[in-house]
């Protein structure tokens, strides 16, 4: 899977979050690295949902843990507005974080057990309470009401609420500081599947109303689908495919992605279910394959894809990048 | 396909299953009055929520509750008692007649013991193989799960081993003694999708050839729609609705069903599509109300839903659901206008106007 | 406002105390069952779980002798209890009689008294060291945790010095050389608390680091300050709480040793139940007159083991919730 490439950028003065050539590496002892990001681009204008989409250990988690800077940036740039996140330290990067927001995958792990709700979600208007105008009570009964949890229940803390309820709360102490970026790591995957839809539709609406730029991490393809305009398909900490949604859905090129999508309980007609064998042996992130990182596992490998890393390139001529030697030739769009 | 009611005798049959855990907050019915019956060869997905009773039911039937849970009912299996060979503590036939697969492999696995050895383990102490001979089986076994090279893989230790190996190790445990019968409590939820594809294809083809049956527990309607033979739908401890898999995702009578296969988002949905969330959040099973405990959230609640709490219609082995207004009847439909006209069900749930046909 | 309202306060708050404490307990066994990677998990599983958790009757019967003990040793020169530095009427050693309960020691002072008032410097150590090491191991436990990296090193480094240096040696190096007051010897006491409540803190701010809510403060935009005060601190308190009790158990014992050595709080009406025992240890003494030794010798061992007993019920209390998941 390849790889590296910038084909995927879009030239436009609407570009509010840019990622090009993300490295993130982590220290794995006896002086080996983790691989866990490596060299990814791709950019998200704004008003715009880009999902990222990929199994466990293709680096989403990272890629979003990284652009909001919780983990260290080995290489590579995040620019925000034009600015580059990755070289910001101490006050200059605590004063961009309100632009960017996280909800996390664990809504109760994600809550501070020992807080009343309310003060979970007032936590960034006290943190900023000096630097960002006057804020009051309604703003916090206002944000409340908006994710749907009953402003009388402020005082009590996160175990009274059920795990829907406590994503809501973070869904609330997110926006309170009113950001640009919504970063969405696998926000429904620890959810009952009644509750899901809720949470989903929630985000829909928090959107509009608030104006949000939204990065959608998740495994499920269809909610992925769901939710994105863009999506960029992840595997071992390299892009393999971006497009929009309803691009890489209806003609997904990469082998990859044709085999997350054939490998769904459910899989989607475009693709055939046999593409989906592709081996239970994810490589090792400490030493990822050579040439395209999806070699190992792809039915479609040749003696290239070994040695020689794909960059992306455009396919079908329509918003549509692949990584790969060999991609599914992209038929002619029925619509 | 379609079922017919009691061809011959079912493999395992439950009756009336009651599971009450006593608590600090009072008496949870984690399972109240669950019959169904599995029949040789077949699988039946039982799927259902968090607190819905589904993985109680399959810990109640492989004797795996804790002791201060209280059980009542009946479970036969090939025509024996299966809680009184609990009591009496029968050697032999839990992990060997009917074995279970965990959602996590690590809870059958031992983390300081290889995996030949743990499989060998089992061979030994129910089949009463020599060593050798179970190790060598062991390794067949790591071969027929479809784990490659099981030369190797015999002498490596759990941790050693990827997610979608080790559930593999524990299916190859658990078909060890050549079960008639396997358990499988949600046994792809940790994996990848890729890896999930793998293993259920894997059940599915050890299920043919070795003519076992399989309870297939799970959240996840897409898995349950894809492998099972029949599906019975949990809710609140109880099977709401049951039928064969086709008739329960294409034909289904309860609003839960209705409503859950409408709130998840599908592959074929176009981009942005408005979900169909179920409003109000699953009941607590302390003092639950004598009414159905779907009604809260459900758009067709009639007061008549409130009153008691509805009973499968039917007879074992039918399609069978629990609503006195089911969907796609005329009785739903006029539950359904009644409660758009008047904008709020009899429990209290608003509902939109008199909008589209289906919503 | 009627009479039933007035009649019933008090078995309906116990009650609503139960039910809450309840509703607390099943909060927390959600919490555990809820794991990060989407379990839906149905009821119940555990044995544990099921068993109502109690603290008994033998921790209160331990709160009641330590809650007698601290007030004694808070009011006992406004008690009806002898003066404990004068010498009696009845003479040296003697036996417990119905004027001095406990006898009289080798000069003659009444056994009781000096008891009573020894808990005052032996609780007042415990209590002073203990609450010394919660404050500056804890303190460093917690920024350790928190930070990682060197300062976490520095801090561990100087945590295993602590732990390796022989805890007498140190002892008798900083009262050898400082004067024996009560500040000094509870200073060293606390000292060396210091390690082990500081490992504590460091262990459990490391779990509670992990959790999301930390990185969802970051995100904010709060400072590391911030972050320790309010985020990790309330959660981190929670198991040291339980262990000062046990603490405070081992800082007696520890003041009872360095009264062995003539390390204690100096002076003649610095009355300690470590100093009584070695005064009534002498081999006339032990022969003669037991009851010289043996009553701070059991006062001090009930004390002990009550600290131990109580500390230990509420640390287990504790645990199942908070440090479970």
């Amino acid at each position: 899977m390849a790889g590296t490439g910038h084909a995927q950028l879009r030239d436009r003065d609407d570009v509010l979050l840019r990622v090009k050539d993300l490295v993130v590496q982590f220290p794995a002892g006896r002086k080996r690295v983790v691989h866990a990001v490596s060299a990814v681009t791709f950019d998200v204008v704004e008003g715009e949902t880009l999902g990222i989409v990929g199994e466990s250990g293709c680096g989403k988690s990272t890629v979003a843990r990284a652009i909001i800077r919780l983990v260290d940036i080995t290489g590579g740039e995040v620019l925000y507005e034009g600015r580059d996140l990755a070289g910001l330290e101490g006050e200059e990067l605590r004063r961009v974080r309100p632009r960017l927001q996280m909800i996390f995958q664990d809504p109760i792990s994600s809550l501070n057990p020992r807080r009343r709700v309310r003060d979970v979600i007032a936590e960034g208007l006290a943190v900023w309470g000096d630097d960002i105008g006057s804020w009051s009570r309604d703003r916090i009964d206002e944000l409340m009401d908006a994710v749907g949890v009953e402003a009388r229940y402020g005082a009590r803390r996160p175990h009274e609420f059920s795990g829907g309820q406590c994503q809501r709360i973070g869904i609330a102490r997110a926006l309170a500081l009113d950001p640009k970026v919504l970063i969405c790591d696998e926000p429904v995957s620890a959810l009952d599947v009644s509750i899901q839809a809720q949470i989903l539709n929630l985000l829909q609406d928090m959107k509009r109303r608030y104006g949000l730029t939204v990065l959608f991490i998740s495994h499920d393809l269809s909610v992925v689908k769901n939710v994105s305009d863009r999506i960029v398909v992840m595997y071992l900490g390299k892009v393999c495919e971006i497009g929009s949604t309803a691009e890489i859905y209806s003609h997904p090129a990469h082998p990859y992605t044709r085999a997350l999508l054939a490998s769904i309980p459910e899989p989607a007609p475009t693709v055939d279910v046999s593409e989906g064998d592709i081996g239970d042996e994810l490589p090792s992130a400490t030493d990822p394959p050579s040439g395209c990182r999806f070699h190992t596992r792809c039915p479609r490998a040749t003696g290239i894809c070994s040695e020689v890393e794909p960059v992306s390139e455009q396919v079908g001529g329509a918003d549509h990048y692949v990584a790969c030697h060999h991609p599914v030739p992209v038929e002619i769009s029925a619509r | 396909m379609a079922e017919q009611v009691a061809a011959g005798v079912p493999l395992l049959s439950v009756r009336d299953l009651h599971v009450q855990f006593p608590t600090e907050r009072g008496t949870v019915n984690a399972v109240n009055g669950v019959s169904f019956d599995l029949y040789e060869g077949k699988t039946l997905a039982i799927v259902g929520e968090s607190g819905s009773g589904k993985s109680v039911t399959a810990k109640t039937l492989m004797n795996l509750l804790p002791r201060t849970a209280r059980v009542s009912g009946e479970v036969t299996y090939d025509g024996k008692d299966v809680r009184a060979l609990a009591a009496e503590k029968v050697k032999h036939f839990f992990g060997v007649q009917m074995t279970m697969v965990f959602q996590d492999p690590m809870t059958s696995l031992n983390p300081v013991k290889k995996v030949g050895e743990q499989i060998a383990e089992t061979l030994r102490y129910h089949l009463g193989r020599s060593r050798g001979d179970a190790l060598e089986e062991a390794e067949e076994l790591l071969n027929v799960v479809g784990i490659p090279e099981p030369g190797r893989r015999v002498s490596q230790y759990p941790h050693e081993l990827s997610g979608g190996l080790r559930q593999r190790v524990v299916i190859a445990m658990a078909l060890a003694c050549q079960p008639r019968l396997l358990i499988a409590d949600e046994p792809t939820t940790a994996v990848d999708v890729t890896v999930q594809k793998h293993l259920l294809d894997l059940l599915d083809e050890l299920r043919r050839d070795r003519g076992m049956s399989m309870i297939l527990i799970t959240h996840d309607l897409g898995v349950a729609h894809g492998r099972a033979d029949d599906v019975a739908v949990m809710y609140a401890g109880r099977v709401v609705e049951t039928a064969d898999a086709r008739t329960l995702f294409f034909d289904m009578r309860h609003p839960y069903t209705e409503a859950l296969l409408r709130s998840i988002p599908r592959i074929d949905d176009p981009v942005h599509h408005r979900l169909d969330p179920i409003p109000g959040r699953p009941p607590e099973l302390v003092d639950p109300p004598d009414a159905c405990a779907f009604a809260p959230r459900c758009i067709y609640a009639q007061a008549d839903c409130l009153g008691g709490v509805p009973e499968l219609s039917g007879l074992v082995g039918l399609h069978r659901f629990a609503c006195l207004h089911p969907t796609g009847t005329e009785r739903g439909m006029a539950a359904m206008s009644a409660n758009r006209a008047a904008g709020v069900t009899a429990a209290g749930l608003p509902v939109a106007g008199s909008g589209g046909g289906s919503g | 406002m009627n009479g039933e309202d007035q009649a019933t306060p008090k078995p309906r708050a116990s009650r609503d105390q139960r039910a809450s404490r309840q509703r607390l307990l099943w909060r927390f066994r959600i919490l555990r069952l809820v794991r990060p990677t989407r379990v839906p998990d149905d009821g119940p599983t555990g044995d544990e779980d099921t068993v109502r958790r109690r603290l008994g009757p033998a921790f209160w019967l331990a709160v009641v002798w330590l809650s007698i003990m601290a007030f004694v040793a808070v009011f006992a020169p406004l008690l009806p209890i002898a003066d404990p530095t004068k010498v009696a009427y009845s003479g040296p050693r003697e036996s417990p009689s119905f004027d001095a309960w406990f006898g009289t020691d080798a000069l003659g002072r009444d056994v009781f008294a000096r008891t009573m008032y020894g808990a005052r410097i032996s609780l007042a150590v415990g209590g002073f060291a203990i609450v010394f090491g919660m404050a500056v191991g804890g303190a460093l436990g917690i920024v350790a945790g928190y930070f990682r990296g060197r300062l976490d090193q520095a801090v561990g480094f100087l945590f295993f010095v602590l732990l390796s240096f022989p805890a007498l040696v140190l002892a008798i190096l900083i009262t050898a050389t400082l004067e024996r007051s009560l500040l000094v010897v509870s200073l060293t006491i606390g000292i060396l608390s210091v390690a082990p409540v500081g490992l504590l803190a460091r262990a459990s701010t490391l779990v509670y680091a992990e959790r999301e809510f930390v990185a969802a403060a970051r995100v904010l935009g709060a400072r590391h300050g911030r972050i320790i005060v309010r985020e990790l601190l309330p959660n981190v308190v929670i198991p040291m709480g339980a262990l000062t009790l046990l603490g405070m158990a081992i800082a007696v014992v520890a003041e009872g040793s360095l009264a062995f050595l003539g390390l204690s709080v100096a002076g003649d009406d610095a009355i300690s139940w470590g100093k009584m025992i070695v005064d009534g240890a002498g081999l006339r003494d032990l022969q003669n007159a037991t009851h010289v030794a043996m009553f701070p010798v059991v006062v001090m061992f009930v004390t002990v083991l009550s600290l131990n007993f109580a500390g230990d019920r509420i640390r287990q209390y504790f645990d199942v919730k908070e440090l479970a998941f």
